[in-house]
């Protein structure tokens, strides 16, 4: 407000916001803010002191200050008992010091617990005291001044003990403790001179004093100066040089060469200075104590500050080291004052030249002649022989020389130990047509040599100058290559590998036909050179090559990106698609593949709509498109505006992907199953009761006249209420039931039971034959629907979708309506040979406690029908009573008209809740029970909102 | 064309007019200026966790709020000038009485920095957007520090919210302007493609100027949706800036990253006048209602008025 007072007048103190003195009760403050953001489960209870009182039960329980004790002190103590007949409990002398702490005490004048002055060694409680004391003095004492002087003024001099005792051994204030040398030299001197002073004054009278002085005074000054350098003035008071480095205790580094200790000084002292700006935070002001430091509060905005000085620091030691020459002349003046540079160096770096490579020289080791030949094979060859007249055996023993040069010496062997027993093979060792054997085995063998070292060669050759497909293809005996495009636009040794690793790809693995009309990316040359590359190395493994240069200058996720449309576009390739599809028109490959997006600033959505359509986003931008949306009701009320929904269902969360309406689907199928067949054969044996059928009848004719917009607002609730029984209903229910049968509590209860769950059953059942699950049926009309068209369209569309659903469930519900006896009739007779009879059996048997505890939550309004309570209910619903029949209210002939007012209700709910409100229970199921019991109250609520504003 | 364009610009100093005064006292950036309804005072916010309370006019300083523990990133007074709120870094909007400069209330739910926070007309409802992509309505007359509507429709930081009487309109970092239509209950969402930085309506309500991170301003039409214009030529890459329209409608202005202010032709397009107003960032432009008359801040920790 300095600025600003011309402006304003300001009267009084302005009331400051009362500041929480407890650090404890702030940080308190400051934790429950943080707690408060917890999620309930992680939340602590705190006192207002932030103490933690209330423990688990297995770790204290509430603990008020004395932990697992009886709450007291003495906890647990044994104590005799004594009765407090005999000695009455004294009564406690209180005074104003047992409430009082211990400052409070000291204020107070009373005696509390501090050290004593005797013991205080350096005298602060002492100087305060006597301060104090001088102060009490002063009071008594007149004083030229009037009031209290200041402190300032009047200072006491107080000593510790310790100063005291220090000073009578003969230290003086501002010496250090130890007596040096020098001092004690000149004390002594000093004390000769005064004696022999003394002695002379007698003598020589008071000139030669005068001399003597003087003298004494010119000594003096040398002395005291001494004294000074010696740096024995005062005590340490702390150690200027704590230990930070790493050497051991005692050791210092620079002990012979202190010149070094200067310079690492001032490099400490400047980094130090450095340190503190390392990361710089906005300036001007710091952080809270409650905040920490984090990427937020550095300062942004002051970029290029940083760098200047990185800079500097970077050019400095490189300079030093570098031209250590001028650098070190310059800086002669400086710390490093002994050192001279040396004139000449003796220190010469040495250099060595790389070893000479010999012109002959090859990096590969190249093997004169194959492994096997050069050991196994001896260099004579077996001489010629003849082979054994037997044919047989000529062939077996051509059959066996071949297998073992194909096989190895280990063969042999196994042939060997066979033949000892087989007479057959008796020419492996030494028996008929062994000679032969060793020569055809020779001959083998020299075949195999060749053929491999034919291999060697020619794998040499290649890869000396080129690895050729074609004979490559050649040596391992693929199918020749067709080398019949051409490059229309590419650079031909480029195209020339692509195809030909292409080729090689397709004969390796499957045939994929990369020809020069499937360039996927013809339009863009290095993307699609890119491409090639990207393909290559699928269909090769290995080893990835070095990226090349290209993408060295796409971002990450642009590289990320195009992988994924080149892995698409192989995909398509290979499944031949690429050439229907893509290949017509660039712009249609143009839609489905991004480009390289070199915008900076891209948000992560932004990135997949370039992926989805990046012509579209050229074209068209901006897109508009539009949702629905639902403001809340308050919204709409602090806005002045209509609800636009008020009335309507409760919206349906859009679901966020795909898989969330996956799971949405699932959990729907899964509940409505259980629950249809649950409520379908409950539906097929309550329907004996013949109050259904009742008012069944009457729902069917009383349908017409209800009020359409309040039933149209009514319906959800009452449905759901209907289903899962809320109170107030069935006490209407209840009251127009109980005139109507012999035992009233029985039968309004069981009617009221049948209907709800003839509502809910029906409705559950044609449900579940809208999403095609197995219903036991007992109408005809099967259900064609695919299983899960219907859900997945509800689940994805929401809301919209729902009038079709709605649509189906009330036809299935006029069907129901129509042939109620009959259909009765046959849903037993089907039932006794279904399955389901078992499972209906034993729902009956469980709805029972269900059933009873409808009871007796519907009967407390009739047990204690106090007035209080039915006027409440007859409030809640008056606007219904109105609308139906304005007589009814006498309270004389109160049971004719309840009866009335039941079967409207009933008829009521079972139609009109039954058919319209159908989806939303529908989307209610879906959710969790409790949810959507919130729900019903929520609408109570907008409907209320609704009445006003109407 | 532009030259008569630029005639009734503030900061135009051949015309006599140019900078007004100079407001200092924020240390460290200034994020964001404001006039206040009638535009007699202003009110700045920056990352000296503090909200200023100035009467640019005179120029005074006349009040300081400081509550915030994090930098303030936008602030908003009431039409009767009764109540201000803020919003920034701290995840909270504070909900402050003018007069005694005392936070009334603090509205929690946001899970992430807020950037933007307007009043209602019936300054009954507060509408902030945030970093946690979420649009959040607090009722400014219950007790409950809990939102009563969340907008989360957004799939980026929602920088910038903006209300009319029945409509909250915010723009996103997803390149969306999403118009949220209270009275018809739909949602229109138009894609810009680009980042959108700051939106700002024009006086006659039917326009939405969006400034974009790729250094563009878009005008859209608000019903159709359909881009009007495009203005280009300052730098606005990586920094929350705002834009504003003149009061009169005729000329669009931003600031530029590099401390220039911009003057653009409504219609044409065209460049009408650009001067250099700060040393480094422009973060706020503000607009008087009625006069020609502009307020700016920066990085520098300035808010300078300018005038015609």
């Amino acid at each position: 407000m300095d600025e600003g007072d011309e402006d304003y007048v300001v009267y009084g103190t302005p009331i400051e916001r009362e500041e929480e003195t407890s650090a404890r009760k702030r940080r308190a403050i400051a934790d429950a803010g943080q707690l408060r953001a917890l999620p309930p489960w992680k939340q602590e209870v705190r006192d207002e002191e932030g103490r933690r009182r209330f423990h688990g039960a297995f770790t204290g329980g509430f603990s008020a200050g004395y932990y697992n004790t009886a709450g007291s002190k003495e906890g647990w103590t044994p104590q005799t008992f004594t009765s407090s007949r005999k000695n009455r409990a004294d009564v406690k002398q209180q005074s104003i010091y047992n409430f009082l702490d211990e400052d409070d005490i000291k204020d107070m004048g009373g005696r509390a617990l501090e050290t004593s002055m005797q013991f205080d060694t350096f005298g602060f409680t002492a100087a305060e005291l006597a301060r104090k004391e001088a102060e009490k003095e002063q009071e008594k004492r007149p004083s030229a001044i009037p009031g209290p002087v200041p402190d300032e003024i009047v200072r006491p001099a107080a000593n510790s003990i310790g100063i005291k005792l220090l000073m009578k051994m003969g230290w003086r204030q501002g010496r250090s403790i130890k007596d040096t040398h020098a001092d004690s030299l000149y004390e002594s001197r000093r004390e000769a001179r005064k004696a022999f002073l003394a002695f002379s004054r007698d003598k020589d009278g008071p000139e030669l004093a005068e001399i003597e002085s003087s003298r004494s005074e010119s000594e003096k000054y040398p002395e005291r100066s001494d004294d000074i350098f010696g740096g024995t003035k005062s005590t340490p008071v702390y150690v200027l040089n704590p230990k930070q480095d790493l050497h051991g205790l005692g050791y210092d580094p620079f002990k012979h060469a202190p010149e070094f200790r200067d310079r690492k000084r001032s490099r400490e002292s400047r980094d130090k200075d450095r340190g503190n700006n390392k990361r710089k935070y906005a300036p001007g002001f710091g952080i809270g104590a409650l905040e920490e430091l984090d990427i937020e509060d550095e300062d942004i905005y002051a970029s290029g500050f940083d760098f200047e000085q990185m800079e500097v620091e970077e050019v400095e030691p490189t300079k030093m080291i570098g031209d250590s020459w001028h650098k070190l002349v310059d800086r002669k003046r400086g710390s490093m004052l002994s050192f001279k540079v040396a004139s000449n160096s003796d220190y010469v770096l040495e250099r060595f030249r790389p070893p000479v490579i010999p012109a002959d020289f090859e990096s590969r080791h190249k093997f004169p002649t194959t492994l096997e030949s050069t050991n196994k094979f001896p260099e004579l060859p077996p001489p010629e022989v003849p082979p054994p007249e037997d044919n047989n055996l000529r062939l077996l023993i051509e059959g066996s020389a071949a297998m073992v040069a194909r096989c190895g010496k280990s063969i042999e062997d196994l042939y060997k130990e066979k033949s000892k027993t087989n007479q057959l093979f008796l020419f492996l060792s030494g028996g008929e047509g062994h000679n032969y054997y060793e020569r055809k085995l020779w001959e083998q063998k020299q075949k195999r040599g060749d053929l491999g070292r034919q291999n060697n060669t020619k794998s040499m050759k290649s890869s000396d100058e080129k690895m050729n497909a074609e004979n490559r293809g050649k040596v391992l005996g693929e199918r020749p290559l067709d080398r019949s495009s051409k490059a229309s636009s590419l650079s031909v040794d480029v195209k020339e590998v692509i195809h030909l690793q292409s080729n090689l790809g397709d004969t390796f693995i499957k045939p994929v036909g990369l020809s020069e009309s499937l360039k996927p990316f013809k339009y863009d040359p290095a993307k699609q050179e890119r491409f090639e590359q990207f393909l290559r190395e699928k269909y090769h493994g290995g080893l990835r090559a070095a990226q090349p240069f290209i993408t060295n200058i796409m971002s990450e996720t642009d590289r990320a990106r195009e992988r994924l449309d080149f892995e698409a576009a192989a995909e398509a390739i290979e499944k031949g698609t690429w050439s229907k599809e893509k290949e017509t028109d660039p712009l249609s490959i143009l839609k489905d593949l991004p480009f390289i997006n070199d915008q900076r600033f891209v948000s992560s959505t932004e990135v997949e709509k370039h992926g989805v359509s990046k012509d579209e986003q050229k074209v068209i931008h901006p897109k508009r498109e539009e949702f629905e949306w639902r403001p809340s009701p308050i919204l709409c009320k602090r806005f002045d505006l209509i609800d636009p929904f008020m009335g309507k269902l409760p919206p349906v969360q859009r679901p966020r992907s795909r898989m969330d309406s996956l799971i949405f689907m699932t959990e729907t199928i899964k509940s409505s199953k259980s629950e249809e067949a649950i409520a379908s054969t409950r539906d097929s044996i309550l329907l004996s009761h013949s109050e259904s059928k009742e008012t069944e009848k009457q729902l069917i004719t009383q349908e017409t006249d209800a009020e359409p917009i309040a039933a149209d607002v009514q319906r959800p609730v009452d449905l759901y209420k209907a289903i899962f029984s809320d109170d107030s209903d069935d006490d209407d229910a209840d009251e127009g039931n109980s005139g109507h049968s012999t035992d009233p509590v029985k039968t309004n209860e069981g009617a009221n039971m049948t209907l709800n769950r003839l509502v809910a059953g029906d409705f559950l059942e044609s449900l579940g034959k809208e999403l095609g699950l197995e219903v036991p049926t007992d109408k005809p009309g099967p259900p064609d629907k695919p299983p899960n068209s219907i859900l997945v369209e509800a689940a994805s569309k929401g809301d919209i979708n729902s009038s079709s659903v709605h649509e189906k469930l009330t036809s299935q519900h006029e069907e129901f309506d129509r042939p109620m006896e009959e259909k009765h009739k046959d849903n037993i007779s089907k039932s006794a040979d279904n399955v389901v009879t078992n499972l209906s059996i034993n729902q009956n048997e469980e709805s029972k406690p269900h059933s009873r505890h409808q009871r007796s939550r519907s009967r407390t309004p009739d047990s204690d029908s106090s007035d209080d309570y039915r006027d409440k209910k007859r409030k809640t619903h008056s606007r219904r009573r109105r609308s139906r029949s304005p007589s009814t209210d006498s309270s004389s002939d109160r049971h004719r008209s309840k009866r009335n007012r039941s079967k409207a209700t009933h008829r009521k709910r079972g139609t009109t809740d039954t058919d319209s409100s159908s989806d939303h229970l529908y989307r209610d199921r879906s959710k969790s029970e409790g949810k959507s019991r919130k729900r019903s109250r929520h609408h109570k609520h907008r409907r209320k909102d609704g009445h006003k504003n109407r | 064309m532009a030259a008569s364009g630029a005639e009734g610009l503030p900061g135009r100093r051949e015309g006599g007019g140019g900078e007004a005064a100079v407001l200092r006292g924020h240390e460290g950036a200034v994020l964001a200026v404001r006039f206040n309804g009638d535009g007699n005072y202003c009110l700045s916010c920056g990352r000296d966790r503090t909200l200023r309370l100035w009467n640019p006019h005179r120029p005074a300083h006349i009040k300081t709020y400081s509550s915030h523990a994090r930098e303030v990133r936008d602030v908003h007074v009431t039409t009767d000038n009764a109540k201000l709120v803020s919003c920034g870094g701290d995840r909270q909007l504070f909900y402050w009485d003018v007069s005694s400069g005392r936070v009334i209330r603090k509205f929690r739910g946001h899970d992430s920095e807020v950037n933007s926070v307007k009043f209602n007309e019936y300054n009954s409802v507060v509408v902030s957007a945030g970093y946690d992509r979420s649009v959040r309505a607090f009722d400014c007359r219950s007790q409950s520090a809990e939102p009563i509507q969340i907008v989360d429709s957004f799939q980026d930081s929602v920088m910038s919210v903006i209300l009319t009487k029945t409509e909250i309109i915010a723009g996103s970092v997803d390149g969306t302007v999403r118009t949220f239509d209270i009275r018809m209950g739909r949602e229109v969402v138009d894609n810009l493609g680009h980042p959108v930085n700051c939106i700002s309506l024009s006086n006659d309500g039917n326009c939405i100027l969006a400034s974009c991170l790729d250094s563009t301003l878009r005008l859209l039409d608000r019903s159709t949706g359909e881009l009007l214009q495009e203005y280009k030529g300052h730098t606005c890459k990586s920094f929350k800036m705002d834009c504003c329209l003149t009061n009169t409608d005729a000329h669009v202005v931003s600031g530029s990253e590099d401390g220039f202010i911009f003057f653009w032709d409504l219609v044409d397009a065209s460049v009408v006048s650009s001067f250099r107003a700060h040393s480094s960032v422009v973060t706020s432009v503000s607009y008087h209602p009625k006069d020609a008359c502009m307020l700016t801040s920066s990085v520098d920790g300035t808010v300078r008025v300018w005038k015609q």
